[in-house]
């Protein structure tokens, strides 16, 4: 059972004949294809990282993009508001001013012609009351004097 | 020569070679050689078909290669390193596969044809030691010169008689430990078939097939531990 014998040296060689055709025609695209796929997985990995970081890179850029120009936003409302608000106090201001003017103006034309009218009501009240007084005393009252005396008692009445 | 084989089976032995002596001194076992050419037929169309369809998106037979070879792989790169793991690879797959069909095939049922392990022979066992300690010492002064063999003599020269003697019982055990396993798997087999022909050899043949790969296993680890010295200084 037992026995040593020249099955070694043939069990030796068809060792190393099998050894040899793996190794030639079947390890080597075997071995190749593990290698690639392994080599493949680690690129596709290396890969897909990269593009994960681009992408939050450019997202970060992004946010920062939004951010300046909602900034840039908010800053042109208000200054549009300040303009408006400025604008807005301007014209009330002159319009107030024209305003005031205007009734000043009026005011005074009113004044005129109020005192203008006193005078006309005047000067007739005077000539009436002479030509009612010379009426009631049958004679003709056109002295300085009478005129004076008229004027004085007019001016009293209108008082 | 047939009266050596005919002589055998009436010694009443269980297992039978079929020595034949084709020159005076020259004998084989043509029972182990069938068996191994059948085994390496096996290995060589299992392992070309997949090679030679090699796909970046592996199916069917190459993913269980693949398999193996990954498994040895991790086992070379964890003992060789990345370096020794490229080198020895060819080396290494077929030992391992080798071996482990060589003892799967013996389990095979008997019908027709009569099924043996290669590596129930002495024979087989003693040169495949033998190759893997020889190998070492190629690869070894290959790769680091003359210097393979200070190992010898390290950590000092008085250990040089302990070396000597590891060197000859490492392909010694190896191989008993291969041929013992394997030759008592096939031996009790037959010895269960004509105590209790039913059940249990079968529980006994799952139990082989189990021993069979892990006998490739730890035969693999062996040869693995002893290259691991060629290449020691590259990954350290």
């Amino acid at each position: 059972m037992v026995n040593i014998n020249a099955t070694l040296i043939a069990q030796a060689l068809n060792f190393l004949i099998l050894l040899f055709i793996l190794a030639k025609f079947a390890y080597k695209p075997l071995l190749k294809v593990m290698e690639e796929r392994k080599e493949k997985i680690a690129n596709d990995l290396k890969a897909a990282d990269q593009a994960k970081a681009d992408a939050e890179a450019v997202k970060a850029e992004y946010a920062a993009k939004l951010a300046e120009a909602k900034a840039e936003a908010q800053e042109i409302i208000d200054n549009a508001r300040k303009t408006a608000a400025a604008a807005h106090d301007k014209i009330m201001a002159d319009t107030k001013a024209e305003q005031e003017q205007v009734i000043a103006a009026a005011k005074e034309s009113i004044a005129l012609e109020q005192k203008k009218a006193m005078e006309q009501i005047r000067s007739q009240v005077i000539d009436l009351s002479m030509a009612v007084a010379g009426k009631i005393v049958e004679q003709k009252l056109g002295s300085e004097e009478d005129k004076a005396l008229a004027a004085k008692i007019t001016d009293s009445l209108m008082k | 020569m047939g009266n050596e084989a005919a002589a055998a089976e009436h010694s009443g032995e269980l297992i039978h070679y079929l020595a034949q002596t084709f020159a005076p001194g020259v004998t084989i076992h043509m029972q182990t050689m069938y068996m191994t050419w059948i085994t390496m037929a096996i290995l060589i169309v299992l392992f070309v078909m997949a090679g030679s369809s090699a796909k970046l998106v592996p199916s069917g037979l190459q993913n269980v290669l693949e398999f193996f070879i990954d498994f040895l792989n991790s086992l070379m790169e964890s003992n060789l390193g990345i370096k020794g793991r490229k080198y020895m690879a060819p080396f290494i797959i077929t030992v391992f596969m080798f071996i482990f069909i060589a003892n799967e095939i013996g389990m095979l049922p008997q019908v027709g044809v009569h099924w043996t392990s290669p590596t129930n022979d002495i024979n087989t066992c003693f040169a495949l030691s033998i190759t893997v300690a020889i190998s070492v010492y190629v690869v070894g002064v290959i790769h680091n010169g003359m210097g393979h063999f200070k190992h010898f003599v390290s950590p000092s020269p008085a250990f040089l008689p302990l070396h000597l003697l590891d060197e000859l019982t490492k392909p010694l055990t190896m191989a008993l430990r291969l041929f013992g396993n394997i030759l008592a798997g096939e031996i009790l087999l037959i010895v269960l078939y004509q105590l209790a022909p039913w059940v249990v050899p079968e529980l006994w043949v799952m139990f082989s097939l189990f021993v069979g790969f892990l006998q490739a296993f730890i035969f693999t680890m062996l040869t693995l531990t002893s290259f691991a010295g060629v290449f020691a200084h590259h990954h350290e």
